[in-house]
């Protein structure tokens, strides 16, 4: 086996910042050596963690003039209004949910790996009702689920891991599609309900979750 | 693309940059504003091509570090040597774990500013090493020697208190 990475290599490798020319051997290392993987996933752990702990949604009302400003500036504040009263601020309230969520001492409300204890659960607790699939013979399993609350709606959360990570599952008649840089997500809509998707996880991951759904 | 198109979904993200830099909600907001129209003023010197995020970024804290607050902030800390790091702490020896959010606050706001600025614009914003440069107007090296500093020194700090 080729001599250990060293702690620079692999922060610049979870960074995506290892010259192209080193990549190779770096993976090959990593595929051989568990130590070396281990040090890649707390490396990996620590900037997620980070991602999640240190985002803050900014106020709704964030750019209404709030003190006196100087002359130059006042056209400029109300281009910059005008600009704001047209363009929807980008909605990251789901993502927020999810990291909140997954950050929670209880995540769930209702701890199952058994749709038909979950579905039942739900029940009279939501004003819709949907449709557990059955995860055995997919990669994904049910964590549990809970209700959430957005827009002043209840809405249906389902905890889906696929392996360690943890997707956020929002089952709603309302639930607004968001836009997320930090994770990967998916929108969809069923009988006039939407569901959306959030994990940590590849995009195929979730697509593959939406069609554990479409039957 | 217009000012508009660019500049408004960065909104979030500089506004959660600006309550790290300042650590209070009111302060940020008065920050971002005030970031928005010296953009807007001076959108007519931004260069196509260059990058507008780092851009952005950089009027943001330099508009931070002429302010009250920011003045405080660097003359309580002083830059640290950024030559003389000796990694410090092994990756696999800390394995966090999600309710250690709060600690985890605890720890980036502990960071010297310069410190926590780095680690927020790569872990945050998942900005390259080369817009945090552009961003912050230091070298490329500069950059990675401080990340791997404050991220030493989070590690460190979350250690001490488990």
């Amino acid at each position: 086996m080729s001599e250990h990475l060293s702690a620079q290599t692999i922060e610049s490798y979870a960074d995506g910042e290892l010259a192209a020319g080193r990549v190779r051997e770096t993976e090959e290392h990593l595929r051989e050596c568990a130590m070396c993987a281990g040090k890649l996933v707390a490396q990996l752990q620590l900037k997620r963690s980070i991602r999640e702990a240190a985002w803050t949604l900014p106020p709704k009302n964030i750019l209404r003039p709030r003190r006196q400003w100087p002359a130059y500036a006042a056209l400029a504040a109300a281009a910059v209004l005008a600009i704001v009263v047209l363009i929807p601020r980008p909605n990251n309230e789901l993502a927020d949910l999810h990291t909140t969520i997954l950050a929670s001492a209880n995540p769930v409300d209702v701890i199952s790996t058994d749709r038909h204890t979950v579905k039942p659960w739900f029940e009279g607790k939501l004003p819709f009702s949907f449709p557990i699939p059955e995860f055995n013979g997919t990669p994904f399993h049910l964590a549990g689920g809970r209700v959430v609350y957005v827009h002043e709606q209840p809405v249906a959360y389902l905890m889906v891991m696929k392996g360690a990570h943890r997707i956020s599952l929002f089952v709603g008649r309302d639930v607004p599609a968001p836009r997320i840089d930090a994770f990967e997500s998916i929108a969809w809509t069923k009988n006039g309900l939407r569901y959306v998707a959030i994990g940590d996880v590849a995009r195929a991951d979730l697509d593959g979750l939406r069609v554990c759904f479409r039957d | 693309m217009t000012f508009e198109e660019l500049a408004m979904p960065l909104f979030a993200s500089l506004y959660n940059y600006a309550r790290w830099l300042t650590g209070e909600p009111g302060e940020a907001e008065d920050l971002v504003q005030e970031t928005y129209l010296k953009a807007l003023r001076g959108f007519a010197s931004f260069r196509e091509g260059t990058n507008f995020r780092a851009w952005m970024f950089r009027i943001l804290r330099n508009t931070f570090l002429t302010s009250r607050t920011g003045l405080r902030a660097t003359a309580m800390q002083p830059i640290e040597d950024d030559d003389q790091f000796v990694a410090e702490g092994d990756p696999e020896t800390i394995f966090l774990h999600h309710a250690d959010a709060q600690l985890l606050r605890q720890a980036i706001l502990d960071l010297p500013l310069e410190f926590r600025e780095v680690l927020l614009l790569a872990d945050v914003e998942n900005m390259s090493y080369r817009e945090i440069s552009e961003a912050m107007s230091i070298p490329v090296g500069t950059v990675t020697s401080r990340l791997t500093r404050a991220r030493a020194k989070v590690r460190r700090n979350l250690q001490e208190k488990r």
